[in-house]
């Protein structure tokens, strides 16, 4: 198990080192057109072929690359700061012994349900319909990833909901309280340490799951706006048969993706037991 | 423990008390979850009517462009265009329509939102139910060969099968059964079945360390008894909760699924809704598709929690055991 894990870390730099220097190595600007050269297959110059507009594929690989893969941590870093945020505000002692009132606690409840109920990728639509049609492409990526963030904070505040609850019932807490020690100071010296491995668990959960989302949302065209190039939107040309029958390497960015996926998921396997791996389930599933 | 020092509750000596006692919990478990509906339901109609309310041009209304109307009465038409339109009489008003089944009309399609759900949801439960019930059965599949065999490459197949269909967007791999002329509900079982495998797989591993099973197997009790007696029947419960669970993540599959195989369900629906900006129609969805999985879920942990559950659709107590 340890080998599989050794060669997927080995893997994902190697795939984070593409896409932090992609820029560096790509042959050509992601945007750079050869009009002489549309649709052309494999080759010398363009080892993985041009797109319809003539873009170098490969460049536009490492440029997609940089997008998603740096792109999904800062979103899932978004829902699980988010989370830890509200999710000891559903639990706290202040709300339950009624000082900011039921109604609140109540309210926090009832946005966590009204997330949770709705598919995410529902929530990210509507989200994205309000916005304005004229969003460049480096303002749709930032939109994009943000709203992932904030529309995917549900799960990880349902997980540390859980786990305050249970910090709450503990007898450590009890003992703590006894002693005198304040609120504050509980949750920084004993609450903390025990909830940052819950986040970096969410963390990672959210990792994949949010790449993975936003290829679906690629392949719809409500993900990143051209000429900006993303997974999700290099995706969009396997929905001609022709195109692919023509040029295979146009599923390039189809198995990075899924590489990366596969390293990332080895990742989990060992440091997961059943309850997490359940968790695990429930959050993959969620943002797709 | 209770004072008397026995482990046992202390209406195991009263089985009248203890039924009515379970009669209470499981009143107070319905209602907690019926008010946790009406709450979803209630909060998803103020998102929809606000997202209506607030969406661009709604302010505009085209009898003040009327050159023939003095200013005063434009002005007057506004005043009252105004006052109706605040948020919560335009919610209530939204709320009292919706459940007369009145959800407005598409902007895009120029048809009432209920006739276009009724035309389109039959195809969507369809390929729900393909989905659910087949990825449940593969998850449930995969998660026995991980679990019951005990063989380690049984188990890695399990996982790497498991692992190659999470990691493959939903869309690209109906997209492959819709370009190869194959039955899409396939595509959408295979997109389904890795995501109830990691649950299923850790409901398996419990059960197969239970007590009562390891007694049974010692007794030499027939396979298909106690798979049905011993794994599926307490294993029941938490199929359909995980069933009520899996009905969001279903529905957010469908969405890419229908868009971009051309299926004409209420996935592809949402996604035109959103593509064309048609506000009031992704209202209607919102409401309805909370109402549905706020239900499914609420059904799900009932059955689940049974009279002895301790959790709740809000999620601050169930969540303890993900599992």
């Amino acid at each position: 198990m340890k080998t599989v894990r050794g060669m997927a870390v080995v893997i994902l730099i190697a795939v984070a080192a593409m896409a932090l220097f992609g820029p560096a190595l790509a042959p050509f600007p992601y945007d750079r057109q050869f009009r002489d050269a549309t649709s052309a297959p494999p080759g010398g110059r363009f080892p993985l072929g041009t797109d319809a507009l003539g873009r170098d594929r490969l460049s536009r690989l490492f440029y997609a690359s940089r997008t998603s893969i740096v792109l999904a941590p800062a979103a899932a870093a978004i829902s699980v700061a988010l989370a830890l945020l509200i999710a000891p505000l559903s639990l706290s002692r202040v709300s339950q012994a009624g000082r900011m009132g039921s109604p609140f606690r109540a309210a926090i409840s009832m946005i966590t349900t009204v997330c949770l109920a709705l598919p995410w990728i529902f929530l990210f639509i509507i989200l994205r319909a309000e916005l304005p049609l004229d969003t460049g492409p480096a303002a749709s990526v930032l939109i994009t990833f943000a709203l992932m963030g904030v529309a995917g904070w549900a799960w990880p505040a349902r997980v540390f909901s859980a786990s305050i609850g249970q910090m709450e019932r503990s007898g450590w807490m009890l003992h703590a309280r006894a002693t005198g020690m304040g609120p504050w100071r509980i949750a920084l010296v004993h609450g903390w340490p025990q909830l940052r491995a819950v986040a970096i668990a969410q963390f990672r959960i959210l990792v994949p799951a949010y790449i993975l989302a936003e290829a679906s949302l690629g392949l719809l065209g409500l993900g990143v706006a051209e000429p900006l190039p993303s997974w999700g939107n290099l995706l969009r040309d396997l929905q001609h048969p022709d195109l692919v029958r023509a040029n295979p390497a146009i599923a390039a960015p189809l198995i990075l993706l899924v590489i990366v996926m596969i390293c990332l998921e080895a990742l989990q396997i060992g440091q997961s037991g059943p309850e997490t791996g359940a968790a695990r389930a429930k959050a993959m599933g969620e943002p797709v | 423990m209770t004072p008397t020092g026995s482990l046992e509750p202390r209406h195991a000596a009263n089985p009248r008390a203890g039924r009515a006692g379970n009669r209470r919990i499981l009143a107070r478990r319905f209602a907690h979850g019926l008010f946790g509906l009406i709450v979803a339901v209630l909060a998803g109609g103020f998102i929809a009517s606000a997202l209506v309310r607030y969406s661009p041009g709604f302010e505009v209304d085209e009898n003040s462009w009327n050159p023939k109307l003095s200013a005063q009465t434009s002005a007057a038409i506004h005043e009252r265009r105004e006052y109706e339109n605040r948020l919560p009489s335009f919610y209530a008003r939204y709320l009292m329509a919706a459940m007369q089944g009145n959800l407005g009309e598409s902007d895009a399609f120029h048809v009432p939102v209920t006739e276009l759900l009724r035309e389109r949801a039959g195809v969507t439960a369809g390929l729900l139910v393909w989905g659910l019930a087949g990825g449940m059965l593969l998850g449930g599949w995969l998660a026995w060969l991980a679990v019951w065999p005990r063989r380690m490459s049984f188990e890695i197949s399990a996982v790497s099968i498991s692992g190659l269909l999470l990691a493959l967007p939903p869309a690209v791999l109906a997209l492959g059964f819709f370009l190869a002329d194959a039955p899409i509900g396939i595509g959408v079982t295979l997109a389904i079945a890795p995501r109830v495998f990691g649950t299923m797989r850790a409901l398996w591993s419990d059960l197969y360390h239970s007590g009562s099973l390891l007694a049974a197997r010692a007794r030499g009790t027939a396979p298909v008894v106690l798979a049905w007696r011993y794994v599926l029947c307490p294993a029941a419960p938490q199929l359909v909760a995980l069933g009520g669970v899996s009905l969001v993540l279903a529905f957010g599959i469908l969405i890419p699924i229908e868009a971009i195989c051309d299926v004409p369900g209420i996935g592809q629906l949402t996604w035109r809704a959103a593509v064309a900006r048609d506000l009031p129609l992704l209202s209607g969805l919102a409401l309805i598709i909370t109402f549905v999985v706020a239900l499914a879920a609420t059904i799900g942990e009932l059955v689940e929690d049974g009279p002895a559950g301790g959790g709740g659709f809000d999620g601050t107590e169930s969540m303890a055991e993900p599992a």
